[in-house]
């Protein structure tokens, strides 16, 4: 079952790809899987809908839940960031305060390992930063704020 | 699911944090001095300290005016840990670790204690011995009030400290054996049964101090001392030394300084974390003791009484021995002590919520 | 941690009583070892057995417990 699960969010995935204007080489290297299988993918045929109508529900789900159902489907750290990425709408800014106690926990607790410690202070890596929010909600002192990019950042930034 | 599990064994624990980091918080409760520290300074407030000076006076062990206590049937009591931490609420952060002046508690990250790292503040205090300066006295030893000093020392050889000759004739000694009750150093062995009749000299004992020669009520003994005049030329001055060294047990050392105080050589030298100032009210103290009981440093005394009815009305401090921990101002029940700390000696660090923490030890 | 008494095991003798620190505070002629004048003080021997008046001013210091030669009174 999670195999069908992981082959439907490929697909969604790869299509995703194929409109940002990666070759179906580029998109079988990045998803792990065969080209023979993008090709299959993206001309529609060796398709199981239910299993992309399942994984289309998955990817309508909010962040937090999510992350933790391509967490224990993906398992391997590489193939979770991308996956995530992929279907990450929205940029987000981790702001951390000069209140942090450098805990750690934050560091062990996010799903895509955005979290470092440096000199005892958390360091949020916006680049895989998905903003489920765990962090902020689990910092002991209130350290953490998780901030959505404003669309003209995001546009400036593209 | 990240959860922390706690072992407990005796009055010690540990806490892990079930995450690849291998953060691991332990506490060794026999270090503890019940300052409090830990417990004021963590930001979860997971830290609890029980009432020391019940703890510090030990149920079972107490002599009441010098006789064990007259109850017959002891009730077995608990035995109370001074420090409780809720591995519910503890986030492994390690300031009770790094604060704490004892090191009772030990936050190690992936098996390395976070006292070796820079990036972590910890207390520059010290305790130092001049091995060149020591003359192995032991009087650090006698004085360290937590039993953290061992002095190792190997005596030199007597006959490399003394010079002569001594010799007994035979012939003419009697046996009486007054040379043998007489001598000092427990040199001479005079067997008396008839038949078996013998004197021995035991020439490492002796020191050539004539005694035996003088008493001797035949003039048997020939003896001379020669260290006087002739010690330049016997003795070797390198085997006149007393050898070794002391060993220092870093986790009992709490850095009183009472051996820098003894030492004669002012071979000791000690660093400590805090200055401070201690104050007591005179009117309040109601000489219960409980302080001098839970100072670690041997500084809280009863002052001697000058003479019949003359009382001093509180107890007294040797501020010179005092760290400034506090806990005797936590175990106070009539709050007649007042401990302040106005200057924290640590390495930097770059963490502004850690700076606050140190910061928030000076009152 | 409480003050905890055991009256089978009282002797009367009132050591508890005049070694509190607490009691001296409150009750300065405690010391003189014929009891106070008030029941402010945390316990005093009364008919022979020790009794618990105030027990809610007791700061755990452990002295009555030390000086017990009967353990009829201690902290748990």
């Amino acid at each position: 079952m999670p195999k069908h699960i992981t082959s439907g969010l490929k697909y969604l995935a790869a299509v995703r790809l194929r409109n940002q204007g990666l070759s179906q080489k580029k998109i079988a290297e990045k998803l792990d899987i065969d080209r023979s299988t993008v090709s299959h993918y993206l001309n529609g045929s060796n398709l199981s809908w239910n299993s992309i109508e399942f994984a289309k529900i998955l990817t309508q789900l909010n962040n937090k839940d999510f992350l933790l159902v391509i967490q224990n489907l993906f398992h391997d750290l590489d193939k979770i960031r991308v996956i995530a990425l992929i279907f990450k709408e929205k940029n987000y800014n981790g702001i951390v305060n000069d209140s942090c106690i450098g805990c750690g926990l934050c560091v062990d607790l996010c799903i895509l390992e955005a979290i470092s410690l440096n000199a005892l202070t958390a360091q949020i890596n916006s680049f895989y930063c998905c903003g489920c929010h765990t962090c902020e909600e689990a910092c002991p002192t209130n350290s953490i704020k998780i901030l959505e990019e404003k669309d003209d950042q995001k546009r400036e930034r593209s | 699911m990240i959860k922390n599990v706690k072992e407990v064994k005796g009055k010690d624990f540990n806490i892990k944090r079930s995450a690849a980091e291998g953060r691991q918080l332990s506490f060794n409760d026999h270090i503890c001095i019940g300052c409090g520290i830990c417990e004021n300074t963590c930001p979860v407030g997971a830290i609890e300290i029980a009432s020391v000076g019940n703890v510090s006076r030990n149920y079972f062990n107490t002599e009441f005016s010098g006789h064990k206590k007259i109850a017959q049937n002891m009730v077995s009591k608990p035995n109370y840990v001074k420090v409780t931490i809720d591995e519910d609420k503890c986030v492994l952060c390690g300031m009770c670790s790094g604060l704490c002046p004892a090191d009772a508690l030990d936050l190690t990250i992936g098996g390395e204690s976070i006292k070796n790292m820079e990036s972590y503040p910890s207390y520059e205090k010290s305790m130092t011995i001049d091995d060149d300066e020591c003359v192995l006295c032991e009087k650090c030893q006698i004085a360290c009030p937590r039993d953290a000093l061992t002095v190792k020392r190997d005596l030199p050889k007597r006959s490399d400290l003394v010079t002569g000759e001594i010799e007994v004739d035979k012939d003419t000694c009697i046996n009486c054996g007054i040379c043998e009750e007489l001598c000092p150093a427990e040199a001479i062995d005079v067997t008396k049964e008839p038949g078996s009749e013998d004197i021995i000299i035991d020439k490492d004992k002796c020191v050539y101090c004539l005694v035996c020669k003088k008493a001797c009520p035949v003039d048997a003994i020939k003896a001379v001392c020669r260290s006087c005049s002739y010690g330049e030329y016997d003795f070797d001055p390198e085997k006149s030394v007393t050898t070794g060294n002391v060993i220092i047990d870093e986790k009992e050392c709490i850095n009183c300084g009472w051996c820098e105080g003894v030492c004669p050589t002012n071979a000791a030298t000690v660093t400590k974390a805090f200055e401070g100032k201690f104050e007591i009210d005179e009117d309040k103290c109601g000489e219960c003791g409980a302080c001098i009981d839970t100072c670690p440093c041997n500084a809280l005394y009863f002052p001697k009484s000058k003479g019949s009815g003359d009382m001093d009305s509180s107890i007294k401090i040797k501020e010179e021995f005092c760290i400034h921990c506090g806990a005797c101002e936590k175990v106070c029940p009539n709050d007649a002590l007042t401990v302040k700390r106005t200057k924290i000696n640590n390495t930097p660090t770059n963490s502004k919520a850690w700076q606050d923490a140190i910061k928030a030890l000076k009152n | 941690m409480e003050l905890k008494v055991d009256q089978d095991r009282c002797l009367g003798c009132g050591v508890c009583v005049v070694s509190c620190p607490v009691n001296a505070r409150i009750s300065p002629e405690n010391a003189g070892g014929a009891g106070s004048k008030t029941t402010e003080t945390i316990m005093m021997v009364e008919n022979g057995f020790i009794k618990l008046f105030s027990p809610d001013k007791c700061e755990e210091c452990g002295t009555c417990q030390m000086f017990c030669p009967c353990d009829a009174i201690w902290l748990e």
